[in-house]
């Protein structure tokens, strides 16, 4: 449906248009192209990928933390409000030459801090469901973006869960990569060990060419990988499902109930398996996170780039000034966590000892993975939550990462799978896979995409097509 | 953490956060790391810490020259230029 929808230039004004028609619901974009960017997708380039053509003239969308030649870099920060990137990310040049075309730069919480993209200084996103609620976060103007059917596809980053919790809130799949197999090189830094760029999308067949057109080492990122293609999967028959308390929403939880019960209706064994390591996930995550997010944000200080303040007498104090004024005050939160976990004195019983930490949860989930082929779980406790809500507050969003936590400090790939629907709101469920695993995990919501196929929002289900607008 | 350790801290991250501001950071930073308070029971001892998880040695790239530079747009991205100097207030 989708494929060649931007070939033509005649079809490119009135899909513009759709776009912002779309969005003013939603708010989605915090910048949209004037025009269609063309510059990446010659057709020998393209040729020569292979394998990707279902990506040609396909429109794509971006997390504005990721860098697209000539389009603003905001990060939703007013930090990096005036920025205009000069160059692009690998992953977008790569889907450039895969014939994909950027169409804007998607909103997200401030430097993707949160999980309801409430923190953005530049923008409000709502949930394509239900606008009153939040379309979660980091990622949550490109799972919107998706969900509204405004792109099939929109890149995100994964630090956290940013790209799977998201996508259960808007019922689309999102797929956080294993670490190092999308080069890094573009995205802004937030917390380098355990981010990655990964994609939202509305089909498992449009996100597995996403992936594979934006997957390979790069010498531009020394973390990316070298490593073989996998051969193409044969499928996880074991399937273990996280068990015990794990304090989901009543909705949630009967979602989650019947979703185990439906892997066993396709054919897969199922067995309850529990982490010892889960109750360290978060406190461990956020100490890491912090900690990188303090060292990667000290670069922003209104020298080079960004917001400068208006007057300072002397260079320090120029510094500070623009900080201050620049940052919004959840950043600015994990700024001064992070430094104090990092600081002298505190350093082995904060960060040393969650490095520590993450090296138990990488071996648990290694013995697990002996055990069975793939683990599912829920993505997060609570269904879409509404804007402002006082339970889902800053400290118990970052609690709710229990789930999508652990893949990042693993380093091993995750998918958000879209569940049904519970009370007209979406639900996901998630599975991981051992590193390299991607293949698998597409194989397996192919197979569950069966019983629970992907919906999309009343009033919103057709997509654009040029002979319709 | 304390006030003391909170101005120092700040003040290392090179902020300087209004006192209403302050004690939002305080109270976020103590609910933070009262929860981490979790991290002391982990039965760490003689593990070894994972700092990247599949980073085995550094890697570099060849020191060839690049085609394209952006040298010129990067310094339009600067607040205050001076010709094709970056300006900033004085430093004495």
């Amino acid at each position: 449906m989708w494929p060649k929808t931007l070939k033509n230039a005649p079809g490119q004004g009135n899909y513009l248009e759709f776009l912002a028609r779309r969005d003013k619901s939603v708010g989605a974009f915090l910048h949209v192209t004037g025009s269609i960017r063309q510059n990446g997708g010659a057709p020998s380039d393209s040729g020569a990928d292979g394998g990707n053509t279902c990506l040609e003239g396909v429109p794509v969308a971006v997390k504005d933390n990721i860098a697209v030649e000539g389009m603003p870099l905001t990060c939703g920060s007013r930090i990096l409000e005036p920025l205009v990137s000069p160059y692009s990310a690998t992953a977008v040049e790569r889907l450039e030459r895969a014939g994909a075309r950027v169409v804007g730069k998607t909103n997200l919480d401030e430097f993707g801090m949160g999980s309801s993209t409430e923190t953005s200084a530049l923008g409000e996103t709502n949930n394509p469901w239900d606008v009153s609620r939040v379309a979660g976060g980091s990622s949550g103007g490109s799972a919107a973006a998706v969900a509204a059917r405004m792109v099939p596809v929109a890149l995100g980053s994964d630090t956290g869960g940013s790209i799977r919790q998201p996508a259960a809130f808007c019922g689309v799949y999102g797929l956080k990569p294993t670490y190092g197999t999308v080069s890094r090189h573009g995205l802004v830094a937030y917390a380098s060990s355990l981010e990655v760029i990964g994609a939202a999308a509305e089909s498992v067949d449009v996100l597995e060419a996403a992936y594979a057109a934006m997957s390979g080492s790069d010498v531009m990122d020394q973390s990316s990988l070298d490593h073989p293609v996998p051969p193409p999967d044969s499928g996880a028959t074991r399937i273990g499902f996280l068990g015990g308390e794990l304090g989901l929403s009543p909705e949630v939880a009967e979602n989650y109930a019947r979703f185990v019960e439906a892997l066993g209706d396709a054919g897969y064994e199922t067995e309850e398996i529990a982490l010892s390591t889960l109750e360290y996930v978060v406190p461990a995550y956020y100490t890491i996170a912090s900690a990188e997010a303090s060292a990667n944000l000290a670069r922003f200080n209104g020298v080079r780039y960004g917001h400068r303040t208006d007057y300072s007498e002397n260079p320090e104090e120029l510094i500070r000034k623009s900080r201050t004024e620049g940052f919004g005050s959840e950043v600015k939160n994990r700024i001064v966590l992070g430094t104090y976990v990092l600081r002298s004195g505190f350093q082995d019983q904060y960060y040393l000892r969650a490095q520590k930490i993450r090296t138990l949860i990488r071996r648990e989930i290694e013995r697990a993975f002996a055990g069975v082929d793939l683990i599912c779980s829920p993505v997060f406790p609570t269904q879409a939550f509404p804007h402002g809500s006082k339970e889902m507050d800053a400290f118990q969003q970052k609690v709710a990462d229990r789930f999508t936590g652990t893949a990042n400090l693993a380093a091993i790939p995750a998918l958000t799978v879209p569940s049904g629907l519970a009370g007209g709101l979406p639900v996901g469920m998630q599975f991981m896979a051992p590193p390299f695993g991607e293949g698998r995990l597409f194989a397996a919501a192919r197979t569950i995409g069966e019983i629970f196929p992907v919906e999309f929002p009343p009033g919103m289900e057709p997509p654009w097509a040029a002979d319709r607008e | 953490m304390d006030s003391a350790e909170l101005t120092t801290t700040i003040d290392m991250a090179m902020l300087e956060l209004a006192p209403d501001e302050s004690d939002t950071v305080q109270r976020s930073v103590s609910q933070m790391l009262d929860y981490f308070a979790v991290m002391a029971a982990a039965p760490v001892d003689g593990v070894e810490p994972t700092t990247h998880a599949f980073s085995t040695t550094n890697r570099t790239r060849p020191d060839t020259r690049n085609e394209r530079s952006v040298a010129d747009e990067l310094l339009e991205s600067a607040p205050d230029l001076e010709d094709r100097f970056i300006a900033i207030p004085n430093v004495l």
